[in-house]
């Protein structure tokens, strides 16, 4: 008999909603895939699969160069809801 | 010819004519170069999530365009003299897939722009209500 599996099988959240591009100024979006912070989080975490993860990676790379998401928080700098600040 | 966009970060410090004046001169920069501008979004003045060059805030400003690939070396050679601006971010276009999200992305723009400015608010009022959701999702 096959061993049982201990967790929930992961599945990758992008296949499911069929998504074939990212936008990189769609900075709500990206917060599925960083940490609190604001690293990218790994596969083996969030159930991405290849391919999603090698587009998100990019993706945020991108925001981050256009200062729309931050590189690192640490607490010296720590950005109150980031996601929120529109003007 | 190939379908680029820009994403340009205008400095805050100057005053609303400033800025359009200097918004008007980087399109002037990517036509003279034989581009052909599809579409513009303005994010308007927005947080930074990091200081650059001391500043806190800025103002976002995208354009869409379609441009032959050897001018880009030139327009970012101009981007970077410009000092009012605090960045850019130029993003290609190539593969079938891209230019489909790029005509998406233009149409998106081109409608946001027709729209009156009051509908445009509650579009952004409703980004961080679904933030939350997947925030917790994270969390669990």
């Amino acid at each position: 008999m096959a061993e049982r599996r201990k967790y929930k099988k992961r599945f990758c959240k992008y296949c499911e909603a069929k998504v074939d591009f990212m936008d990189y100024k769609d900075v709500g979006a990206l917060r599925f895939s960083l940490s609190e912070k604001y690293k990218i989080m790994p596969r083996r975490l969030t159930g991405n699969c290849k391919r999603h993860q090698d587009m998100i990676a990019t993706v945020i790379k991108r925001a981050r160069a256009a200062a729309l998401v931050p590189y690192t928080v640490t607490r010296k700098t720590v950005v109150t809801a980031p996601f929120e600040n529109l003007r | 010819m190939r379908n680029y966009e820009n994403l340009v970060i205008v400095k805050p410090t100057l005053t609303a004519e400033e800025i359009q004046a200097s918004i008007t001169a980087i399109e002037e920069i990517i036509t003279s170069n034989g581009g052909e501008i599809a579409a513009r979004d303005t994010m308007g003045m927005r947080k930074l999530a990091y200081p650059v060059n001391k500043n806190e805030r800025g103002y976002f400003y995208v354009m869409y365009y379609s441009i032959a690939p050897s001018a880009i070396s030139e327009i970012e050679r101009r981007f970077r003299i410009n000092e009012n601006l605090l960045r850019f971010v130029t993003i290609k276009y190539d593969t079938n897939r891209e230019v489909a999200a790029w005509n998406q992305l233009v149409m998106k723009a081109n409608k946001k722009a027709s729209l009156p400015a009051g509908e445009a608010k509650v579009e952004e009022v409703a980004v961080p209500a679904a933030l939350e959701e997947e925030a917790e999702e994270v969390a669990e």
